[in-house]
């Protein structure tokens, strides 16, 4: 019970320092801003505008919000050893497991703010364009929140233990990899060695599998959308993140804080 | 009354820092045993470097020992529940500079797990206790070193704890500061407080500790009352003098250790308390006037150096 409130208070203060940094509200306003240009990149087009419009503001927000993840991701327990906050917190009666999911549910939670004024902006230029707007659209963005969800324990998993530079090639670099690993087991499954087979079977049962959050091309194109395309990916996000969740905080109670 | 329970008990604790790649790891703290008992303010001295932060750290499980055990309140210190009967003021504390004098003290409230309705109450007293009342509502990104100082000592007791571990409390404090931080510690010791502060400020130690632990490059070199090394020995006398003429001066220059401060006919020499007798006769006898004659006591200071090097030695 008190654990909770703890996790709380950490989350609650991690929202409100990104609230008073400025820095966020500059890139959410490029993210609106690129949503924007959209409308100029269809003006451009005769056919499918307002495919290429939305295609371009989903492009965007997702972008953006897995950039801020990230670069916020990877800094968020890095910054408290730098700056030596963590020393008069650690020594309160809160365990680092509980420090470690208030960083990530604050962090999250204000992705999901800026991931929701950014879907703001795409609905009332979509409205403003006359492009249509769907559940799709909706599920899309939720997923997007899902899998910005694992991008942040991934960032939080390497900046426990690595340096914010490294941990953020690396967690970029998974974020890639995860958008391809579905690609990368199809074409090892081609394959005729059968080492060459499994390995590629493990390898994506390591690295996230992200392209099943990716419905942007369903919510362009008017798709129709399964309910397991939409839970299937949530549940997925959960797991991994939890899993993920699990490992960080393992490496962290072995910390020395010097 | 002489038999307390010890409220912070260390034994045999060693830590090792790795150096990195390449390079040596250096050794912190080396079979490290003291304790310290209720109610008492103990000082835990030594000089830069010789371990007193990392001895510390690990009391407050922000790093581990790789041997020997420590226990707080008669628990192991890498639990976490019992902490809430325990205050720590960090060496140059840092805190979110985003949030207000108030703000933050709040926050550590909550994660101490003070109830809602009396953390208000809670964090004026405080911030009235330090004499931060005016300064509540400003970013600590304004506070002064030794405003932040003070928000540090707020948010070591802002859950009443029984045990508060201060690391070098008065540092970067004007001297009005510095007895305002003496006065808080005289009284928490007053409620019956263990209060547990690192520092090398040694006239400090003299005023305010019960006992104390010194540490040198790692290893305790002493445990005990700090009053009880200072009494008995009187080594040197400070001897000062008038009207003494330039050929005494010249005789004089020879014996005495230290050698000789003087302005016109006015000197001033430090010798064996011994000799005294023997200076004064010849200084007389030389038609000199005799100023003053004051024995000087071991100070804790000199005891203190005489420790180093003994360490530096062995
Ligand atoms: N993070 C670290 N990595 C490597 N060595 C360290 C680290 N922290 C401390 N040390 C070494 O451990 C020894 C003890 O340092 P510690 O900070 O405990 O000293 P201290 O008694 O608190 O000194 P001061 O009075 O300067 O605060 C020093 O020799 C220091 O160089
Ligand atoms: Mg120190």
């Amino acid at each position: 019970m008190s654990g909770i409130e703890r996790i709380l208070a950490i989350a609650g203060n991690t929202v409100r320092e990104a609230i008073r940094h400025r820095v966020l509200y500059t890139l959410v306003f490029f993210a609106l801003a690129l949503i924007g240009t959209g409308v100029l990149l269809a003006s451009l087009s005769y056919v499918e505008r307002e495919r290429i419009l939305q295609d371009v503001g989903f492009a965007a927000i997702r972008v953006f919000a897995v950039a801020i993840a990230i670069f916020v991701g990877i800094h968020l327990v890095h910054r408290e050893v730098d700056r030596r906050t963590i020393f008069t917190i650690l020594s309160k009666p809160i365990a680092r497991s509980e420090f470690l999911l208030g960083k990530y549910f604050g962090l999250l939670v204000t992705l999901w703010l800026q991931i929701a004024v950014m879907g703001a902006g795409f609905v009332v230029i979509s409205m403003l364009a006359g492009a249509p707007l769907e559940v799709a659209h909706a599920a899309a963005l939720g997923l997007v929140a899902a899998e910005v969800a694992v991008v942040v324990s991934v960032a939080l998993l390497f900046s426990a233990f690595t340096t914010p530079m490294l941990a953020s090639l690396f967690t970029a670099g998974l974020w890639l990899i995860g958008h391809l690993s579905r690609d990368l087991r199809a074409l090892g499954a081609q394959s005729e060695s059968d080492v060459v087979r499994r390995a590629t079977e493990a390898v994506y049962r390591v690295l996230p599998d992200l392209s099943a959050f990716d419905l942007t091309v369903h919510a362009a194109r008017g798709l129709e959308i399964a309910a397991s395309d939409v839970v299937m990916p949530l549940a997925y996000a959960f797991g991994y993140a939890t899993l993920v969740l699990f490992a960080a905080t393992w490496i962290f109670e072995r910390r020395d804080f010097r | 009354m002489s038999e307390r329970r010890a409220v912070v008990s260390v034994e045999a604790l060693s830590k090792q820092f790795q150096g990195g790649i390449g390079r040596r790891a250096k050794r912190a703290l080396r079979d490290v045993t003291f304790s310290v008992r209720e109610g008492e303010i103990f000082g835990f001295v030594g000089p830069n470097g010789a371990g007193k932060t990392t001895t510390l750290k690990i009391l407050m499980g922000l790093i581990r020992a790789d041997a020997g055990r420590a226990t707080v309140l008669g628990h192991d210190v890498r639990e976490t529940e019992f902490r809430r009967h325990v205050g720590f003021l960090p060496e140059a504390p840092y805190f979110y500079d985003y949030l207000t004098g108030r703000e933050v003290l709040e926050f550590y409230a909550r994660v101490c797990g003070v109830e809602r309705a009396r953390r208000r109450e809670r964090v004026e007293t405080l911030l009235e206790w330090v004499g931060l009342s005016h300064a509540g509502d400003a970013r600590l990104r304004t506070y002064s070193k030794g405003m932040l100082q003070r928000v540090g000592i707020a948010q070591a007791l802002v859950h009443d704890p029984q045990v508060v571990f201060l690391d070098e409390p008065m540092s970067g404090l004007d001297p009005i500061g510095r007895k305002e931080i003496r006065d808080l510690v005289v009284r928490l010791h007053a409620e019956g407080k263990t209060v547990f502060m690192n520092t090398h400020i040694l006239s400090d130690v003299e005023m305010l500790c019960h006992r104390v632990a010194i540490i040198v490059q790692g290893e305790i070199r002493y445990e005990g009352d700090p009053h009880a090394m200072l009494e008995g020995e009187v080594r040197d006398t400070d001897v000062v003098l008038t009207g003494v003429a330039p050929a005494l001066i010249e005789s004089l220059d020879a014996s005495v250790q230290g050698g000789l401060r003087g302005v016109g006919d006015r000197i001033e020499l430090r010798v064996p308390h011994k000799a005294v007798g023997d200076l004064l006769g010849k200084a007389l006898a030389a038609g000199a006037e005799v100023v003053s004659v004051s024995p000087r006591r071991a100070t804790l200071e000199s005891l203190f150096l005489t420790a180093v090097e003994q360490g530096g030695r062995q």
